[in-house]
C-alpha cells in the first residue's frame, strides 16, 4: 500500500505535467481548428457562389446562428454536469405554443394593453419551460435515474401537450407589437435577435466562471461523489440545471414564435439534434466536467454556415440530417480518440 | 427508505417475502397489467371481447419484436435511438426493391420477395455493423453515435422515397405476412414471427457463449475485458442483432401497411424503450429476461389500445406514452431497492 502511495506521488507530477500539456495541445487544436475551416469555409462558399457574401445572407447567418447559440448553451450546463437534455426541442415546441394561445386569451380580456399582454404571455412561456425543466430535474437528482430515458420521457410529453393544445394547427393573432415591431424590430441594420442573444452569452459566460453556480457545476460534472462529500448541495444544483437549460430553451421558443409570428407544435423539431451537435463540435464533453459557452457559440455559427451553405447549393433539405448525424459521430469521435490518447 | 425495505423483507412472513421475490423478479407490471385490463373493460365492456384481445396481442407482437430488438442493445449497458428510423429505411428500402422487380405483383413475385426480404436484412446489419463498430471498436458514447444514426436514417429513408410511401407492393407479401393472413388457419402472422424470434433470442442469450457474455458486458464490462473474452465483437454484434431483428420487424410493418412508409419509425424509438424498460429490462445493462419484453410490450399495447377505445386524443396519449417512460424508469429504480 505504501508503495503504491510513494510511486503515486512521484508519477503523478510527471502525469499532470503531461496531461496538461496535451490539454493545451487539445485546446490549441480545437480553437485553432475550428475558425480556420469556418474562414476556409467561407472563402471557398464566396466564390463557389457570389450571394453568400451579401449582407442580406450573412445577416440571415447570424440570426439562424443566434437563435442554435442560445439553445446549444443551455445544453451545454446539462451536459456539464454530466447530463443529457432530449427534451430541450419539445420545450421550444410548448413554449411557443404557450405563449401564443396565453397573449391570444388574455388580449381578449385587457383588449388595449399590448405590453401586459406580450408581458404575461413570456411568462407564461417561460413557466412552461420551468416546469419541464423542474419535472427533469427533480427525477434525475432524486431518483438518480439516467437523464436519458427521463428526458426522452418528457419530450414525448412536451411535444404531445403542445399537439394536444393546438391539435397541430399553427395559433396566429398575437399583438403585432410582439410579431412585427418586436419579431423583425432592427438595431443598426442587424436583429434585435443577435443582440438578445449576445446579452444572454456574456450572462451565461459570466455565470460559467465567476459565480458560485458555475463552479459547481464543473465540480459535480468532473467528479459527483466528491463534489457531494466536500459540502456542495448536488441535488438542488442539479435541478437548477435542467431548470435553467429549459429555461433558456424557453427563451428560444419565444423569440422564434415572435419571428414566425405564430405559436407552432412543429417549431424546434431539429433543434434538439442541432444544439447537441453544436456543443460537441464546441468541445463540450458528453463525460461531464467540460465544456466553454465561447466554444459552443464557435459550434454553433459553424453549423449555421454549412446549413446556409447546403442551402445556397441547393442540397436537399432532408440530406442536410444526413450531414449532421455524421458530424454529430465525427465530433465526438475526435474528441474520444483525442481523451483516449490524453489518457495514455 | 431501502433499509426499511430491507428489513421488512427479510422478517416478513411467508407470504410477504414470496411477494417481494415475485416483484424482485417480475416487477409490478404482472399485477398493473391484469387491472389495467379489467379497469379498461370496465370503462368499455368491448374491452374484453375475444376479438379485441387479438387485436391486443396482435399490436403487442409488432412491439415486442422490436423491443426485444432494443434489449440486446440495453443489455450490454447500451442503447439505440436509431432504431425507429432503422425500420423507416428498411421498410422504404424493401418496398423500393419488391416494386422494382415486381410492380402491382406482376413478375417474378417470390423473387421479388426474397430479394426484398434480404434487402431489409442487408441493410439492417449495415446499420447496426455501423453503429457497433462505432460504439465497440471506437469507444464512443452510445447514444451519440445512434443519435448521427437517427439523423442519418431518418435522412436516406426521406431521400430515396422522395419523402412519398412506396406503393404497388405485390399482394403475395401481404397476404403471407400481413395482419389479415393466417399461418396454419389460426396463427397470425407477426404473432407467429414474434414467437419464433423470441425463442430464437431466449436460446441465443441463455444458451450461447456470446448471450452470455452480454450479459456480463452490461453488469460488468471490466470482467469481460479481463475475463479474454472477445468482447469487442460480442458488444458490436448486439448493434448487429438489434438493428437486424428491428429489420424483420420492418417487414411485417410493411406487409401490414401494404406500403413502404418512410416515417413510420419515428415514434416506434420510444415505445420500444418504453416496452423494454416499463418490462423490467434495466437501463443499467445485464438484466433482462425475453419474459419481460413480452410483458412491457402487452403493457403498452393495453394502453393504447384501451385509450383508443376510450376515445382519448392521440396527443394526450403521447403525453401519457411519456409518463409511462418516467414511471417504468421509477419502478425500475424501485425494484433495485427491493432487491438489494
Amino acid at each position: 500500500m505504501r508503495g503504491n502511495t510513494i510511486m503515486e506521488k512521484i508519477l503523478t507530477p510527471i502525469h499532470k505535467a503531461e496531461s496538461r500539456q496535451s490539454a493545451v495541445m487539445r485546446r490549441l487544436m480545437v480553437l485553432g481548428l475550428l475558425p480556420l475551416l469556418m474562414i476556409v469555409l467561407c472563402i471557398v462558399l464566396g466564390m463557389i457562389e457570389p450571394k453568400f457574401l451579401r449582407s442580406a445572407n450573412l445577416i440571415n447567418v447570424l440570426r439562424n446562428a443566434s437563435f442554435l447559440m442560445l439553445i446549444a448553451s443551455g445544453q451545454m450546463m446539462v451536459l456539464i454536469i454530466g447530463g443529457f437534455d432530449l427534451s430541450i426541442g419539445a420545450v421550444v415546441a410548448l413554449t411557443s405554443v404557450t405563449t401564443a394561445l396565453s397573449m391570444n386569451a388574455l388580449i381578449a380580456i385587457f383588449p388595449d394593453s399590448y405590453l401586459l399582454v406580450i408581458s404575461l404571455g413570456v411568462l407564461a412561456g417561460l413557466g412552461a419551460g420551468a416546469a419541464v425543466g423542474l419535472l427533469n430535474g427533480f427525477v434525475v437528482a432524486l431518483m438518480k435515474v439516467s437523464p436519458f430515458m427521463v428526458t426522452l420521457g418528457t419530450l414525448s410529453i412536451a411535444s404531445g401537450l403542445a399537439l394536444y393544445m393546438t391539435q397541430g394547427v399553427p395559433v396566429y393573432g398575437m399583438p403585432d407589437l410582439f410579431t412585427r415591431d418586436f419579431g423583425r424590430m432592427r438595431i443598426f441594420n442587424l436583429p434585435v435577435v443577435i443582440y438578445l442573444t449576445a446579452a444572454m452569452l456574456i450572462l451565461i459566460w459570466w455565470m460559467m466562471n465567476h459565480t458560485k453556480f458555475g463552479k459547481y457545476m464543473y465540480a459535480i460534472g468532473s467528479n459527483e461523489h466528491a463534489a457531494r462529500v466536500s459540502g456542495v448541495k448536488v441535488t438542488f444544483y442539479i435541478v437548477a440545471t435542467y431548470t435553467a437549460c429549459s429555461m433558456v430553451a424557453a427563451l428560444t421558443g419565444i423569440l422564434l414564435t415572435a419571428r414566425v409570428g405564430s405559436g407552432e407544435a412543429g417549431l424546434g423539431a431539429t433543434l434538439m439534434m442541432e444544439s447537441i451537435a453544436a456543443a460537441v463540435i464546441g468541445g463540450v464533453s458528453l463525460r461531464g466536467g467540460v465544456g466553454r459557452v465561447e466554444m459552443v457559440a464557435l459550434g454553433a455559427l459553424f453549423l449555421a454556415l454549412v446549413t446556409n451553405a447546403m442551402n445556397l447549393l441547393r442540397v436537399d433539405s432532408k440530406l442536410q440530417t444526413i450531414v449532421i448525424g455524421v458530424v454529430i459521430i465525427l465530433a465526438v469521435g475526435i474528441e474520444t480518440y483525442q481523451s483516449k490518447r490524453v489518457k495514455r | 427508505m431501502s433499509d426499511q425495505v430491507n428489513v421488512d423483507a427479510s422478517s416478513g412472513s411467508g407470504f410477504y417475502k414470496m411477494m417481494m421475490g415475485f416483484f424482485a423478479s417480475y416487477g409490478f407490471l404482472p399485477v398493473i397489467l391484469v387491472f389495467l385490463y379489467l379497469g379498461f373493460g370496465l370503462v368499455e365492456p368491448v374491452f374484453l371481447t375475444g376479438a379485441n384481445a387479438q387485436n391486443i396481442i396482435e399490436q403487442a407482437s409488432y412491439l415486442i419484436v422490436l423491443a426485444t430488438a432494443q434489449m440486446f442493445v440495453l443489455l450490454t449497458r447500451g442503447f439505440d435511438l436509431s432504431l425507429g428510423v432503422v425500420v423507416s429505411v428498411v421498410s422504404v428500402a424493401s418496398a423500393m426493391v419488391m416494386v422494382s422487380i415486381a410492380p402491382e405483383g406482376e413478375g417474378p413475385v417470390i423473387l421479388a420477395l426474397t430479394a426484398g426480404i434480404f434487402t431489409a436484412l442487408v441493410v439492417g446489419a449495415t446499420a447496426g455493423g455501423i453503429n457497433g463498430i462505432c460504439v465497440a471498436y471506437f469507444g464512443i458514447n452510445p447514444f451519440v453515435v445512434t443519435l448521427g444514426m437517427q439523423g442519418i436514417a431518418f435522412g436516406l429513408a426521406t431521400t430515396i422515397s422522395g419523402g412519398f410511401p412506396v406503393f404497388g407492393l405485390p399482394d403475395t407479401l401481404i397476404n403471407t405476412l400481413g395482419q389479415g393472413a393466417t399461418w396454419f388457419g389460426f396463427l397470425s402472422p407477426p404473432v407467429g414471427v414474434c414467437i419464433i424470434i423470441l425463442l430464437l433470442s431466449h436460446f441465443v442469450l441463455n444458451y450461447t457463449v456470446f448471450g452470455r457474455s452480454i450479459y456480463l458486458l452490461g453488469s460488468n464490462p471490466r470482467a469481460a475485458e479481463v475475463g479474454g473474452l472477445p468482447w469487442r465483437r460480442h458488444n458490436m454484434m448486439a448493434y448487429v442483432l438489434c438493428s437486424t431483428i428491428a429489420a424483420i420487424g420492418a417487414i411485417l410493418i410493411t406487409a401490414r401497411t401494404g406500403t413502404g412508409e418512410p416515417s413510420t419509425g419515428g415514434g416506434l424509438v420510444l415505445l420500444s424503450i418504453a416496452a423494454a424498460v416499463a418490462g423490467g429490462v434495466s437501463l443499467r445493462g445485464g438484466e433482462g429476461r425475453v419474459i419481460h419484453v413480452v410483458f412491457g410490450g402487452l403493457l403498452v399495447s393495453v394502453l393504447s389500445v384501451g385509450m383508443n377505445l376510450a376515445r382519448i386524443d392521440s396527443f394526450l396519449q403521447q403525453v401519457v406514452l411519456g409518463f409511462v417512460v418516467v414511471g417504468a424508469v421509477f419502478l425500475d429504480r424501485l425494484r433495485l431497492r427491493i432487491r438489494l
